[in-house]
Formats: C-alpha cells, sequence, structure tokens
C-alpha cells in the first residue's frame, strides 16, 4: 500500500517525500482549502450580522408601531366661508357627519341647514315646527353622538330635535337624505309643555339615557323643572310606550339665575351652572324627591364666571371653562359618607381669553374648547393633555361643533363666518404621565394606576397605566426566581462538586430535559391542577416549606453520626441524596395528609376562610401557584448554567484548597462559589430574564387581573400575558393596539436592560475571578 | 549541590565508592513517613505495586522515573489526594509518624494540613496575594488579625517572595509572575506549619530562572520541613536531593541516597534511566 503510494508519487515526478502528494496537488489542496477557509469566515460572519441585523429590525418594527403615538396633534384650517343658510341670524349648534361630507346647523331663527362642510354649499333646509308667536329664549344640545338638540321658548314649551342624515349608497356613492324627527311628542305635537302657566325657560338641558329622554328646565321665577318620557317596551308585544312624567325641582339657593343645565345618562345626575361661577349638583334619581346635594364655585378666579360648562362623552367628567380662560376638569366624587361632591380632577392649559364653548367628542374622552379671542385648543382628559391649539380667524368664536370622528371641526364666529377645521389627533389617550403615573379616571375616588383597555359600554375611559403590568411582570418572575433560585443553585451546587459522577450522569440530564417541557402543559397543570390542590390543602405549603429542611437535616444527622458505618456502605460515596428521596415523598405525603388537622387546629378548619378574615386577599390562581409552575420552567436554565460553571472552576483550584486542609465544604463557600460566581450570576440573570418573557404559565395560572401589589396569595398581569390576550382582540392600528406595541418594547428593552447588565458585570467578574 | 551531600549506605549493601565528603546514610535517618507495601488499584489497573519506603524527616526526597510509572500517584497517596478519584483503591499502609493515615479515625483535611502539597501549576485562588496566604489559617478559623498579618509576612519571607510583593498585598494574585505565583503557593502551604511538602514538579512549568529560585527555596525549607519532590528533571534531582527513588511501571526500583543513585546505582534499569538510555 504504502509502496504503491510511493511509486505513484514519484511516477507522477512531484516530491522526493514520497508520502506526501506532488506539488501540483498540494497547490490544489491549499486552493481548496483556501476557499473552505474563505467561505467559512464569510458564512459565519454573514449569518452573525444577520442575527444583529435580525434583532435591530425586531426592534425597528416595534418602535415603528409605537412611533405615531408620538406624532403631535394638529389643527389646520381647511375652509372658511360665510354662514350656510345665511348671516343674519345666529347659529346655535353645528355638527358634522362621520364621514366628513355633511353638517348641519341649527340657528335662532328655526331652521336645520344640512351643507357641504368643504364649501359650506347648503343641501337641505328644515324648518322647525315651532309657534311663531313664541321666541326662542334657551338652547341645549344632549351628547353629540345622540344627534339631539332642544329649543326653550318663552312660553313654557320646548322642542327637541333630532338631525338624521341618513346616508344611503348607490352606483355613485355615499347619499344622503337628511331629514329631522322629533322623538318625544306631545300626542301628536311635537312641542312639548315644561310649564302649565307658561313662564318662560331660562335654560334648558337635554339628555338621553337607558330610560329615555330627560328634559330639565329653570323657568324665569327661578323655579326648576324636570320632565321625564319614561320609555317601556313591553315583553309580550314588544311595544315602546313613553309615560311622560313632570317633576319640580328645589330652585338654585340664593336667587342664583341657571345658565346651563346639565343630565346625565344614567339619570341620576344634574348639574346646573350659573351665573357667580358656581355649579350646583341635584340628586335626580328619586326625581320626586329630588335635592339640592351639593353647590361649588367651579372657576377659581376672583370675579370669573362659568361661561362654557358641558359633559364629555358618558357624562361623567364635566369640563368648565371661565370668562378668565381657564379650563378644568371636575367630576362627582363620594366622600367618606358616601355622598357625591363636585370635586375638582385637573386643569388644562388656559386660553387667553374667554371660554365660549365646550365641545366633547363624541366616542372618546376629549374635547375642544374655543375663546373669545379665535383661538381652538383640543384636549384629553385622561391624559390631561392640551394636544394641539390654533388661531382661527380674528373674531370671537361662538359655537364649535366635532365631526363624529373627531377629525373635523367646525368654527363659527361672531359675523357667522365658518371655519373647517382639520383634526389629525389619532393617539390623545397617551402621554408619560398616562402610562406611568397615576391617573384620576372618571367614577374613582383618587387617582390610581389601572390598566383596563375595554369594557362593554362605548363611553368606556380607555385606562393604559403599564405600571400594573411591569410590576405584574417583575412579581411573577420574583417570586419564581424565590422557588427556584434555592433551588436550583444549591442542586447544581450539589450534584457539580459532591455527587459521584455516575448519579450526575442521570442527574442533570433528567433536569435539563425538564427544559423541554412545553411551558403550557406546566401552565395548564398549574392553573386547573395545583391552583386548587393549593387552596385546598394550604396550609401544607407552609408545613413543607418548614418540615422539608429539617426531615432532610435529620436524615443527614441520623444518617452521618447515629447509623453504624455497615449500613452506610450500601450506599456508594455520592449516592447519598438518593437516600434523601424516600425522605422527600413521606415529608411531602406527611404535610398534605397533616393540611386538614393545622386547618382543624390553627385556623378554624379553614385556612383561605381565615385568610380572608385576616384581610388578606387570597384569589385561587396566584403569585405562590406561578411561583412555583414558572419556577418549574426556569430551574433547569439557572441549574444547567449553574452546574456547568461549578463543575468548570478547574480541579487545580479545589485541590489547592483541600491540600491546605479545607474541607469540601470550606472549599465549595471560600473557592468553587467565589470562581463560579460569573457563572452562577449569569445563571441566575438567564433565568430572570425567562421568567420575565414567559407566557403562557402566566397567562393559564395567574388570573390575569392587574393588581398592583406583591401579595404572594393575589395574582398578576404580565405584559407578556397581557400581549397575548388582547393582541386578537386591538384593532389594527388603534392606540389600544399601538400601546400593545409599546408593552412589546418595553419588555424587549427590559430584557435587553437586564441581559447587558449580566453580561457587563459577569465580564467584571470573571476578569476578577477566572483563574489562568 | 552535591557537595552538601554527605556520604551514606544502603542497609543492605555496605560502602559505596566514595565522591568526596561525607554521605548521608538512610538508614540513620529519622522516619518521617513510612510506605507499607502499598498497592493502589485505579479501577482494575494497578499503578503501584507492593511499594515499601521510608521518607526521612527533615530531608529533601525525589521521586524519579519515566512518565506514569507512579511517581505523582505515589507523591498524592501521602495526603490522601487521591481519595478524590472515585475508582482508586489502596491496599497497605502509609504511617506519618508511626500512624497510618488510612486509618479511619483519620481527619483527612487534618492530615491535610500536616502534610502540605505544592503542584505542577501554580495554582493560586482568584482572591489577594494577602487572602491566598492567609486561606490556610482562615480555613483552622485564625480570625485575628495580627496573627494573621504577622504569618503572612513570616511566609512570604520564608519563600522568598516577601520584598517582590510586600507593597502590593491587596493586588489579585494573577498579577504575579508563573514564578512568583509558585513561591506564592509555597508560602501558602508553609503558612499553615505542615511537617512534610509534597512537590509535585514544582518547576517543570516555569523558566529556568524561577526554577533555579524554587530549588534555592526547597534548600532553605528542608532546615524546618521534610520535603518530598517528584521531578522530571533528572540535574534537579540531583541538584536538591538527599535521597532519591527511582520508580518503573509502579515498582519501585531503586531507593538510596542521591549520590548512590546518580553514581553508582545498583540496578542497570535505574543507570539506563540516569543516562538517558531508557527507552
Amino acid at each position: 500500500m504504502n509502496d504503491t503510494a510511493r511509486s505513484e508519487a514519484r511516477s507522477s515526478g512531484g516530491s522526493d517525500r514520497g508520502f506526501l502528494p506532488d506539488g501540483e496537488a498540494r497547490r490544489k489542496l491549499r486552493r481548496w482549502r483556501g476557499v473552505k477557509d474563505h467561505f467559512a469566515r464569510y458564512s459565519v460572519g454573514t449569518f452573525g450580522v444577520g442575527v444583529i441585523i435580525a434583532l435591530a429590525l425586531i426592534f425597528i418594527y416595534l418602535f415603528s408601531e409605537v412611533l405615531p403615538m408620538l406624532r403631535p396633534a394638529g389643527i389646520d384650517v381647511a375652509s372658511s366661508y360665510a354662514a350656510p343658510g345665511g348671516i343674519d341670524t345666529d347659529t346655535r349648534y353645528v355638527a358634522v357627519n362621520r364621514h366628513r361630507d355633511l353638517a348641519v346647523r341649527y340657528t335662532t331663527d328655526r331652521r336645520a341647514v344640512f351643507f357641504l362642510p368643504e364649501t359650506g354649499a347648503v343641501t337641505h333646509e328644515v324648518d322647525l315646527p315651532l309657534p311663531a308667536d313664541a321666541d326662542v329664549s334657551a338652547f341645549t344640545f344632549a351628547e353629540p353622538r345622540t344627534e339631539l338638540v332642544a329649543y326653550g321658548l318663552d312660553d313654557g314649551r320646548a322642542l327637541v330635535v333630532q338631525h338624521r342624515y341618513n346616508e344611503r349608497f348607490s352606483e355613485t356613492g355615499r347619499q344622503y337624505r337628511p331629514d329631522v324627527v322629533f322623538p318625544v311628542m306631545d300626542g301628536s305635537d311635537p312641542l312639548t309643555v315644561i310649564d302649565t302657566v307658561g313662564r318662560r325657560i331660562k335654560a334648558i338641558g337635554l339628555q338621553r339615557g337607558s330610560g329615555g329622554v330627560s328634559i330639565a328646565a329653570a323657568l324665569e321665577d327661578g323655579d326648576m323643572r324636570l320632565v321625564r318620557f319614561e320609555e317601556r317596551t313591553s315583553f309580550m308585544t314588544g311595544e315602546v310606550t313613553v309615560r311622560r312624567v313632570v317633576h319640580e325641582l328645589p330652585p338654585l339657593p340664593q336667587s342664583a339665575l341657571a345658565t346651563r343645565i346639565l343630565l346625565d345618562i344614567t339619570g341620576a345626575h344634574m348639574l346646573v351652572g350659573d351665573d357667580r361661577g358656581f355649579l350646583h349638583y341635584y340628586d335626580i334619581r328619586r326625581p320626586e324627591r329630588a335635592t339640592l346635594v351639593h353647590s361649588k364655585r367651579v372657576v377659581r378666579g376672583g370675579g370669573a364666571e362659568v361661561t362654557a360648562l358641558d359633559y364629555l362623552l358618558g357624562t361623567v367628567s364635566i369640563v368648565v371653562g371661565g370668562s378668565d380662560g381657564s379650563v378644568s376638569q371636575y367630576m362627582l366624587v363620594r366622600d367618606d359618607d358616601n355622598i357625591n361632591q363636585i370635586t375638582f380632577v385637573r386643569d388644562f392649559t388656559s386660553h387667553g381669553a374667554a371660554v365660549t364653548q365646550v365641545m366633547p367628542e363624541y366616542i372618546r374622552k376629549g374635547f375642544a374648547t374655543a375663546d373669545a379671542a379665535g383661538l381652538v385648543q383640543i384636549h384629553y382628559s385622561t391624559s390631561a393633555r392640551t394636544l394641539a391649539r390654533e388661531q382661527v380667524g380674528d373674531r370671537p368664536l361662538a359655537v364649535i361643533g366635532f365631526g363624529a370622528r373627531a377629525n373635523a371641526l367646525i368654527a363659527v364666529d361672531d359675523r357667522e363666518r365658518f371655519y373647517h377645521l382639520d383634526v389629525r389627533n389619532p393617539h390623545p389617550e397617551v402621554s408619560i404621565r398616562a402610562l406611568w403615573g397615576r391617573v384620576w379616571y372618571e367614577g374613582r375616588s383618587q387617582p390610581e394606576f389601572v390598566w383596563q383597555s375595554s369594557s362593554a359600554t362605548d363611553e368606556f375611559e380607555g385606562k393604559f397605566s403599564l405600571m400594573p403590568l411591569t410590576l405584574g411582570t417583575l412579581k411573577a418572575a420574583f417570586y419564581a426566581m424565590l422557588f427556584a433560585m434555592p433551588l436550583a443553585i444549591a442542586g447544581a451546587i450539589y450534584s457539580a462538586y459532591f455527587m459521584s459522577p455516575k448519579m450526575r450522569g442521570l442527574v442533570k440530564p433528567s433536569i435539563e430535559v425538564m427544559e423541554a417541557l412545553p411551558t403550557v402543559i406546566l401552565g395548564f397543570l398549574a392553573g386547573l391542577w395545583l391552583a386548587p390542590f393549593v387552596e385546598g390543602h394550604l396550609p401544607s405549603v407552609f408545613s413543607l416549606l418548614l418540615l422539608m429542611p429539617l426531615f432532610m437535616l435529620i436524615t443527614a444527622f441520623v444518617w452521618t453520626t447515629v447509623l453504624a458505618p455497615f449500613v452506610r456502605q450500601f450506599v456508594p460515596p455520592g449516592w447519598e441524596s438518593a437516600v434523601l428521596i424516600p425522605v422527600v415523598l413521606f415529608t411531602g405525603w406527611f404535610c398534605v395528609s397533616l393540611s386538614p388537622y393545622i386547618e382543624l387546629w390553627f385556623f378554624n378548619g379553614d385556612m383561605r376562610q381565615w385568610l380572608t378574615d385576616v384581610g388578606i386577599t387570597y384569589d385561587q390562581r396566584n403569585a405562590l401557584v406561578v411561583g412555583v409552575a414558572m419556577g418549574f420552567a426556569v430551574i433547569p436554565t439557572i441549574y444547567s448554567i449553574t452546574e456547568d460553571a461549578v463543575f468548570n472552576v478547574p480541579k487545580h483550584l479545589t485541590q489547592g484548597s483541600l491540600a491546605l486542609g479545607a474541607t469540601p465544604w470550606q472549599t465549595v463557600t471560600k473557592v468553587v462559589l467565589l470562581t463560579a460566581s460569573p457563572g452562577i450570576f449569569s445563571a441566575v440573570m438567564i433565568g430572570f430574564g425567562r421568567a420575565v418573557g414567559e407566557t403562557m404559565i402566566v397567562l393559564m395560572a395567574t388570573g390575569n387581573s392587574p393588581v398592583m401589589n406583591f401579595n404572594i396569595f393575589e395574582g398578576m398581569r404580565t405584559l407578556s400575558a397581557n400581549i397575548a390576550v388582547e393582541m386578537p382582540e386591538a384593532a389594527v392600528g388603534g392606540t389600544h393596539y399601538r400601546i400593545l406595541f409599546l408593552a412589546a418594547l418595553v419588555l424587549f428593552v427590559l430584557t435587553f436592560v437586564l441581559n447587558t447588565a449580566a453580561e457587563l458585570v459577569r465580564d467584571r467578574l470573571r476578569k476578577r475571578y477566572s483563574s489562568l | 549541590m552535591t557537595e552538601r551531600n554527605e556520604p551514606i549506605t544502603h542497609g543492605m549493601s555496605g560502602a559505596l565508592p566514595d565522591s568526596g565528603g561525607e554521605r548521608l546514610k538512610l538508614s540513620r535517618q529519622k522516619p518521617c513517613i513510612e510506605v507499607d507495601k502499598l498497592n493502589l488499584f485505579y479501577g482494575s489497573t494497578q499503578a503501584l505495586k507492593s511499594i515499601s519506603l521510608t521518607i526521612p524527616e527533615k530531608r529533601v526526597t525525589a521521586f524519579i522515573g519515566p512518565s506514569g510509572c507512579g511517581k505523582s500517584t505515589l507523591l498524592r497517596c501521602c495526603n490522601r489526594m487521591n481519595d478524590l478519584i472515585d475508582t482508586c483503591r489502596i491496599e497497605g499502609e502509609i504511617r506519618l509518624d508511626g500512624q497510618n493515615i488510612y486509618a479511619p479515625t483519620i481527619d483527612v483535611a487534618e492530615l491535610r494540613r500536616k502534610v502540605g502539597m505544592v503542584f505542577q501549576k501554580p495554582n493560586p485562588f482568584p482572591k489577594s496575594i494577602y487572602e491566598n496566604v492567609a486561606y490556610g489559617l482562615r480555613i483552622q478559623g485564625v480570625k485575628d488579625r495580627r496573627v494573621l498579618d504577622e504569618v503572612v509576612e513570616k511566609s512570604l519571607r520564608r519563600a522568598a517572595l516577601w520584598d517582590e510583593v510586600k507593597d502590593r498585598l491587596d493586588a489579585n494574585a494573577f498579577s504575579l509572575s508563573g514564578g512568583q505565583q509558585q513561591r506564592l503557593v509555597i508560602a501558602r502551604a508553609i503558612a499553615i506549619e505542615p511537617e512534610v511538602i509534597l512537590l509535585d514538579e514544582p518547576a517543570s512549568a516555569l523558566d529556568p530562572i524561577s526554577t533555579a529560585k524554587i530549588e534555592e527555596l526547597i534548600f532553605e525549607l528542608k532546615e524546618e520541613f521534610t520535603i518530598v519532590i517528584v521531578t522530571h528533571n533528572m540535574q534537579q534531582a540531583a541538584r536538591v536531593s538527599d535521597f532519591t527513588a527511582y520508580l518503573y511501571l509502579g515498582e519501585l526500583v531503586e531507593y538510596d541516597d542521591t549520590v548512590t543513585i546518580f553514581t553508582n546505582p545498583k540496578q542497570q534499569a535505574t543507570e539506563d534511566y540516569i543516562t538517558g538510555r531508557y527507552g
């Protein structure tokens, strides 16, 4: 064989070193090796850079979804024209439909004029059936989405009007045949008698709630009236009957004159603004016994008056505009005696001149304000922001009206010039404070951190505080680490340092295989088996915590000192931990079977009930269950890395220590742990990162309630679970959707920062404790 | 250094040709460690075959032999470092001051305090120079800072390292050179007042100058300690040791005073090895 190879090499006339291929073949080989070398270098480089690019792209994508929320809002004047339907009468109310292609103007001379908001061209005009012998003495509008307005007359009667755009779709596109209807009728008469004596209506309020339409009026001598049209649907026939009830309400104190009356949609509250800057709150839940509960001055400036007043969507928040230009939000908040009080919530950026109108949005908690110097501002209540401002002409503005989608505004000045405004304001709900600070939400008694992104009602205020989610994430990770860290690290040290290689060869792969366990199974077990089990055997959890180490120590003591050496011979060195298996099983069984008796002896038979009585909230799916379940998910990670770190402490270091007369335990604590500390640290950080990002277990075993505490007996909602739960139901491109992306970004940054910090610390530790 | 080796005669063989000066006589030495019919098995392989020898007190004894002959294994038996190897099994006895160190009543940690060891590769702990030397004392429960300071200084001086490190005792031990690290390890070993110091090829990873320093140090240390050294380096064995044992394939071929071994070995195998004809 050798000889043939040599003779071949010789015959090809190359090298005299017979066993090597000749020069030509070696050149070829060198070239080929060079090619392979290059290929390997560039492919490895490409993939490495590719990973970094992929990571950067994820970041960029998340950020690009979040970015639109950060763009500022804006208002621009799109067009302006003289009042459609004539400038010789006052505009009382304007509104624009949701497609921005039809608007309505109510005038003092009893007309509803439909026009194109872009040009002001009149398309329809309706004369309202108001008697010619009566003057319009009051006007109001209900929530914009109801499309209801009311005229109050000086003969004690009122007219409620609803405008309808009546859009139809034909081959040529959208078409409108707008009209007006009169939702409340006195028989066949659209006019409603408020005061039978015929006194002049000074101020009128209108609202439509679930119970029907309500009208409130202040008469010229200060008497207050409330008229309710109670709708009843017959269950048998489906027929709707309307009953009209008139109630007399107590007058305002000190003969104050009502200027504006607000009725809420639940029919429980009525708020009356007067000419002295006060707001009066009537409790009208039982109108026949209605009382004036509370009066409060709502303009803080000395001689300032209330010049504009309106409810925001949902009729919970009241926005007050003052003659001093101030814009503030108030709410009814229950005091300690459970009585609603008008309470100041927040201020918005002031106007330089008197506020002439507050106009709420149709479907959000935003509103626009106009002032006597021609400035329009848009604000948002939850985020406490004034988002945009625009100077519209130089005349005082009298009336403003929103488009149904809050993307258009019509502003009318005192000379009846109409301005059509573009509004870009897609994400007003977001601000640093709304996301991370305490926010005073509607219906709450104080500012709080709340995550509640959706609800069954349209007038719901989205609560997007990321604090409960971030805290929940850290809470879940904290309890998981509390469970996993001692077990994993101690177990790793034991198996790396004390266990016989054979047993280690069994134990280490088994624990590492746990890593491959789908977390959905862990979550499933935790939610459906462990949570009810823990609830039923609560004392066993705590007795296990105490008795397990105790029994182990007793066993160790008996094993090493009491038992005769010949018994110990049965267990080879390094297998001692196997002796603990029956002890662990016994302790588990013992604690579980002892549990009912402990409950009987110490907790009146039911520990859960006892906890509740003591004042500790107990959820079935709680941090304890999550800690254990997620701990199991994290243990293999921490164990595996720690085990490697401890096992890879150079033998010459441990032998050096042992040779100095140190016991194995002293060697572990003083040399091994010190040298392995970078590895152990990074194991803990990687485990923590995993716990932070873990989704399925927390999704299934936490109850997903976004609470703000560290109570081990309550659940939590984590960032990751929140994304999983809510992403399918978030409208694409909406604020909620983008905030979920922001949550993902926070999660990404959180893990990124954690891992970077871990790597930096590890690097430092490694430099200090590495053995050469 | 050979002139320091007094002429000795092996117990059995009578007078040897004089190489000038007095020889140390093995039989007249006070025994420190007595190895008695020691058999050692790694699993089913026998690594040491019925070894018997006596290591004299306050002398330097060298174990030489080709790789795999069992010299390091024999050395490690003297402070039971072989216990750390799972498959290792031992028959026979090793007596330290007349007491069998493999008796069940022996506290291994205490044995290792008495029989210190220095390894081939310098193995300082990832701690400061000071803490490295103080480690053994802390293990023994010494907490008094003054005692520690005193012993650290004394040990570093005895290891001829004090002048080089006295200004940076808090520096990491890894900032020292290889030779300094090895002397630091020796200082660490002598800080706990052992009786015996086992040196397992202490200079094989060092440059010639560092090696010379270590050898000088060994010479100093034998005033106070019994020293056993394993070395591959024949010249080193000749330079530093008083007695030399030649092992081959797990058997003790010849054990005598160093001069005899190097000038007039009784076994052909020994002579072949020493003169480089081995193999």
